[in-house]
């Protein structure tokens, strides 16, 4: 077996801005595993578009030195969706928050798992909204109204008595949605979210990555120290294309496995489809607009 | 023997009414086609209930020799076959007219000057069905439906007086494959309901068709169809659109062509999904279009912002329709012009476009995504309800007209680390770079930014980049705008006593009233803008200046291109305006016309 030559690293992919994100941000994590995971990929940064919506983590695009995509909010997958579709011979990374990815742009999260595209969604989720001061997001998880005694309106600035709505499980979602990959990283296990980037970067379909990246500034609840604690790796005797021991694994109810948790080999997708069109029809005799018109007369 | 009183006519409007699925609009279609093959110059209009069966249809067919405008006025004759199409739907019809009612379902109140006539037109066509029945067995016989509008193809093509073996050929070719009992029956169907007309007609006056001799082939096709066509000639890449009335024709055609051409297609899970997939698809280097009625085209506006500050290239096509909210799915309006022009949070530059008839639909959407090529931007092209279902006969287009162009790409001097994809430069156009190019990576990107794509908020950006993107928009008013409007001078020297400026459906039937006006002896001229936004401001100021008094009218409630004349030129104009769900009729118009005439 020959080792294909190395032709960009790390390096090659980090841009001339530098990242405007706060001191011990969790994204600077996800950023150099991305970074490794592309070297290790050999992506040439030409024919790589990074996507993202608005918020903290979507500023990423502009750090790697790929072509990239700072779209609006919530609506990175199916700007990702055009791209890929018209131009399967382009690799679309696309990346965000729990925000951009779960609240505002959920509706497109069971789409983009239908479509099955080749495509990776690398979700920076660190429980808040960072970029608007400290609001609930989707997957925070504080105190109900019911079970806090006492109010903080400095924390929480949209819910200062308390939640009223139970967080939402990214990874219960992807796995009822079907998404041919599902697996969850954490920003403090840099080698392991490097694996992981990896494999989903290889992965024929569509692969989302949950990933925790705390938020030091805005986040005073689900810290670093929190999910230490609380995560812990995939067993080795876990079985990915078990759909039923992936849910079971996701949904544990008093840890959060790392690792790969959901992977449905052999799902259709929208690209092959498009290929065996595109195929027959190349077979037919070339379409003109002429001859459309022919069918009118 | 029938005795004829006919009068030769070479213009004449029929107008079927009845419940939605029961054939009303194929026999509608039926007769277009057979008054086609007659050498007869075809426009037709039609209106359905947005529920899926059931409702009133109508169905109007203009026939003329020579070039045919509008969909009529008054019809010459009335088909009804229920009474409520009659009540709903039966009025304006001309005093002499018509009236072919299906005398198993209702009898209507006889008006004066009206001949009503009336035939069992359902037990006539289900006695040729247990004709065919007693002749064969079968359950494809037992399915089939009753031939209710070819006995009412019979009966109305007797009534003008036209010759019955096109249509005997059209049910050859037609139900040939369906076997020979069922060609006769329908044949036999044709003329149970022509002799019946026959013994009927006395000395009763009725329109006679004239044929006509036509020496170049006519296609028949809609502004929905010529729309999907036009985008396929303009070198569309990728579509991605939502099912919406009264648009969705456009993306059915597309779905089925687009992927022919080398394509692609999507149905994205709502219009924001549809918009953020053409956003994607062009950046990569297609070009792209969608198509969407006013709600879809409100969910679109984010996104249209962003393409115009990113410098996307995309063109949506609103097929715009009746009121707000839900309002009238499938009636016309022109109400989204407002909207398309300033339905934009803070400023970006967009174009706005209009299609005026149904052979400008092709045009239309070739030049729309020409615009969105060249200056980089969204442009958003108008159309409506009447217009996308409109069906006229016309000489198949011009190939060798079609022009398409492409967005600038950098050129090999100007790649490499730092490609200034946002280059500020005396036009506002900047080169773009499609992905896979080597050295023309940068970000796109709706968050203020430099000339390279990074991000920036200093007031000396802010004025530099909006000046750079607003540019494109000077540009084009400079170098194109006076291309695209149509022009219809008056006849005769010096000033019009009357200048019409409209925009939209509004030209066929404008140009009707403008001759009419022009045939009574006011001089009339005609500015129909296709341009909207920006508007070709030398050109509507030197047309205004050539006029005695400027009539503007639209299918709005308030009036809304008046509104955005008034804000752009100095102008005083009338106003004219109305949004029933319902196209203008040309005697209005010439009512407008000569009332302001006589004011001068």
């Amino acid at each position: 077996m020959t080792t294909a030559p190395v032709t960009f690293t790390v390096k090659s992919y980090k841009s001339d801005l530098k990242p405007i994100w706060c001191p011990g941000c969790g994204d600077y994590g996800v950023l150099s595993a991305l970074y490794k995971a592309m070297a290790n990929c050999q992506l040439d940064p030409d024919k790589t578009v990074v996507v993202s919506g608005i918020g903290c983590s979507s500023r990423l695009p502009g750090f790697v030195s790929s072509y990239g995509f700072h779209g609006v909010h919530g609506r990175a997958l199916p700007i990702a969706t055009g791209i890929k579709a018209s131009r399967p011979d382009l690799k679309v990374i696309v990346v965000g928050g729990d925000g951009d990815g779960y609240s505002i742009g959920g509706g497109h999260l069971p789409h983009a798992a239908r479509r099955n595209l080749d495509m990776t969604y690398l979700i920076m989720n660190n429980n808040t909204y960072g970029l608007t001061k400290g609001q609930v997001s989707p997957t925070s998880m504080l105190p109900l109204i019911s079970k806090n005694p006492k109010i903080d309106p400095k924390r929480w600035r949209t819910t200062p008595y308390g939640m009223v709505e139970d967080h939402l499980d990214p990874l219960a979602l992807a796995i009822a949605a079907d998404m041919s990959f599902v697996a969850r990283g954490f920003s403090y296990r840099p080698n392991q979210l490097t694996e992981i980037l990896t494999q989903a970067l290889q992965h024929k379909g569509f692969a989302l990555i949950d990933t925790f990246s705390p938020c030091p500034t805005m986040n005073q609840d689900q810290t670093d120290e929190f999910y230490k604690e609380k995560t812990f790796d995939v067993p080795e005797d876990h079985d990915p294309t078990n759909k039923g021991a992936a849910f079971s694994l996701a949904t544990h109810p008093t840890g959060y496995p790392i690792g790969v948790i959901y992977k449905h080999l052999g799902k259709p997708s929208m690209q092959d489809e498009g290929w065996v069109l595109h195929e027959r029809l190349a077979a037919e005799p070339p379409a003109t607009v002429e001859g459309l018109f022919k069918k009118y007369l | 023997m029938a005795v004829r009183t006919t009068e030769l006519t070479t213009d004449v409007t029929i107008r079927l009414v009845g419940e939605s699925g029961e054939g009303t609009i194929s026999l509608g279609e039926l007769a277009a086609r057979m008054l086609t093959m007659l050498g007869l110059e075809i426009c037709t209009f039609q209106t359905f209930p947005a529920e899926i069966k059931g409702g009133t249809v109508m169905f109007q067919v203009r026939a003329r020799a020579g070039a045919v405008y509008s969909e009529g006025d008054a019809a010459n004759i009335l088909v009804a076959l229920t009474e409520d199409g009659y009540h709903l739907m039966g009025g304006n019809l001309a005093e002499d007219g018509i009236v072919l009612y299906d005398s198993d379902v209702f009898t209507p109140t006889p008006a004066p000057g009206r001949w009503d006539l009336g035939m069992p037109i359902t037990s006539m066509a289900k006695a040729e069905k247990d004709a065919l029945k007693a002749e064969m067995e079968g359950e494809q016989v037992a399915r089939l439906p009753a031939p209710k509008n070819i006995v009412g193809l019979g009966a109305l093509l007797t009534l003008i007086d036209a010759p019955l073996t096109p249509a005997e050929q059209y049910i050859t070719d037609l139900f040939g494959r369906k076997g020979e009992g069922i060609v006769r029956m329908n044949i036999r169907a044709l003329h149970s309901g022509a002799n019946r007309v026959k013994q009927e007609i006395g000395t009763h006056r009725t329109p006679h068709i004239k044929p006509q001799e036509r020496t170049t082939p006519v296609i028949t096709v809609s502004g929905n169809q010529m729309v999907a066509m036009g985008a396929l000639a303009g070198g569309l890449g990728f579509f991605g659109g939502y099912p919406i009335t009264p648009a969705t024709e456009i993306m059915e055609f597309l779905a089925k062509e687009l992927p022919r051409f080398g394509g692609d297609l999507i149905q994205a899970e709502d219009e924001i999904a549809a918009l953020a997939m053409l956003c994607g698809a062009s950046y990569a280097g297609k070009k792209v279009m969608t198509s969407t009625s006013g709600p879809g085209l409100s969910l679109m506006v984010e996104l249209i912002n962003f393409a115009g500050q990113a410098e996307i290239p995309l063109v949506i096509c609103d097929v715009q329709r009746g009121g707000a909210s839900t309002g009238m799915p499938t009636k016309t309006s022109q109400g989204d012009l407002n909207l398309a022009v300033y339905g934009v949070h803070n400023e970006s530059p967009h174009i706005v476009f209009a299609a005026s008839s149904v052979e400008d639909c092709f045009w239309a959407a070739i030049d729309a995504l020409n615009l969105a090529e060249t200056y980089q931007c969204p442009v958003i092209l108008l159309s409506d309800q009447a217009l996308a279902t409109r069906k006229n006969t016309l000489p198949t287009p011009d190939f060798s007209a079609v022009k398409t162009v492409e967005r600038i790409k950098p050129a090999a001097e100007d790649l490499g680390p730092n490609f200034r994809r946002y280059l500020d430069t005396a036009t506002g156009i900047s080169a773009m770079a499609i992905p896979g190019t080597t050295g023309g990576a940068y970000t796109a990107t709706g968050i203020e930014h430099d000339e390279i794509g990074n991000p920036g908020y200093t007031p000396q950006l802010a004025k530099k980049m909006k000046n750079k993107r607003f540019r494109k928009l000077e540009t084009l008013q400079k170098d194109q705008a006076a291309d695209f409007a149509h022009v219809y001078p008056h006849k005769g020297e010096g000033l019009a006593d009357v200048g019409i400026i409209a925009f939209g459906s509004t030209e066929g039937v404008l140009r009707e009233a403008a001759e009419r006006a022009e045939a009574e002896g006011i001089s009339t001229a005609h500015l129909h803008l296709r341009l909207l936004s920006p508007l070709p401001l030398a050109q509507i100021e030197a047309f205004v200046a050539s006029c005695k008094t400027i009539l503007v009218p639209e299918l709005n409630y308030t009036g809304q291109l008046a509104g955005l004349l008034r804000a752009n030129v100095d102008i005083k104009l009338h106003a004219y305006h109305k949004d029933e769900g319902v196209p203008f009729v040309a005697r209005e118009l010439f009512d407008q016309i000569r009332a302001l005439a006589s004011q001068n």
